[in-house]
């Protein structure tokens, strides 16, 4: 376990920073992989230009920009929680604009991982009008695995 | 039979949904994410990271998640936000069983909502993930 704390101002400063990562097209192509990767088959007819879609699609958006890491403080991570947002559904053909963000930092003491730091962030995806359509979020928990102890909670 | 959210109360069940991920599964959501941890899909790559075999992808299961609301759901509204809580890793080829029940039904922002709270249960009994989901029903 660290001596001090290693949430120290500079890393305390990213929280917050949203970091704009382009433009994302809700494409046909995109939706219907999705659909089928989460639930096994292909969709039997694609919805037009306009139409609210499940949010399977949202997976594949991430991948329409350059990703932004977390920054490294500790030698090992896990991903702990993953969560998707939507303000309303999203619709077929639609252009978004994505920004990543890192939402917050929790700092740990003790417990499974010894002393680890909690990083959240998420992707967020704004409408034309910069209204939040949706986020895609999830938290790694960075720690040192010569601190951490066995077991599965 | 369409799910009809007038009747729905606190304590109700959703359908177990029963699953088994497969490595193409796997394959194809990395494919989808563009991202290709060798771990995910090489049995011996993941036996040299600690793993017993190839696992079943975080980001996946909260999709996985999302997929069970929305079987229960149909055209009855839409979902607003699913999480999942991954607290022990899932293989690939192994069962699960994706249970959820309805936490909470109340009105917010004039719309009609629920809570929901969600689990994967593994082989053994245990839950791999703990989830939750916000619905909104159509009007």
């Amino acid at each position: 376990m660290p001596d001090e704390s290693l949430l120290t101002d500079d890393i305390r400063a990213l929280i917050g920073v949203e970091t704009p990562l382009g433009s994302v097209e809700v494409a046909p192509r995109t939706w219907r992989r999705a659909v089928e990767v989460y639930t096994g088959k292909a969709p039997d007819h694609t919805p037009a230009a306009g139409e609210p879609i499940s949010g399977y699609v949202i997976a594949g958006l991430d991948t329409d920009y350059e990703s932004v890491g977390m920054p490294n403080v500790m030698p090992n991570s896990i991903l702990i929680s993953n969560q998707w947002e939507f303000d309303r559904p999203l619709r077929m053909g639609e252009t978004l604009q994505a920004a990543h963000r890192l939402v917050d930092i929790t700092e740990r003491f003790g417990g499974r991982f010894g002393y680890s730091l909690d990083f959240r962030a998420e992707v967020v995806y704004r409408d034309a009008t910069g209204a939040v359509v949706a986020r895609s979020g999830r938290t790694m928990t960075q720690y040192s695995a010569s601190d951490a102890r066995g077991g599965d909670e | 039979m369409s799910l009809d959210s007038a009747a729905l109360k606190e304590g109700d069940e959703l359908p177990v949904l029963h699953l088994q991920p497969d490595l193409g599964q796997v394959i194809r959501y990395c494919a989808l994410q563009w991202t290709f941890p060798a771990f995910f899909y090489d049995p011996e790559a993941a036996r040299r990271a600690g793993m017993p075999g190839t696992l079943v992808p975080g980001p996946l299961k909260v999709g996985l998640l999302y997929r069970a609301v929305d079987e229960w759901l149909g055209e009855a509204g839409w979902i607003r936000q699913v999480r999942a809580a991954h607290r022990r890793p899932d293989q690939t080829n192994r069962p699960i069983d994706i249970a959820g029940r309805v936490a909470r039904v109340y009105e917010e922002d004039g719309q009609r909502r629920a809570d929901l709270e969600l689990a994967i249960i593994n082989e053994q009994g245990e839950p791999s993930v703990r989830g939750f989901a916000v619905v909104q029903f159509h009007s």
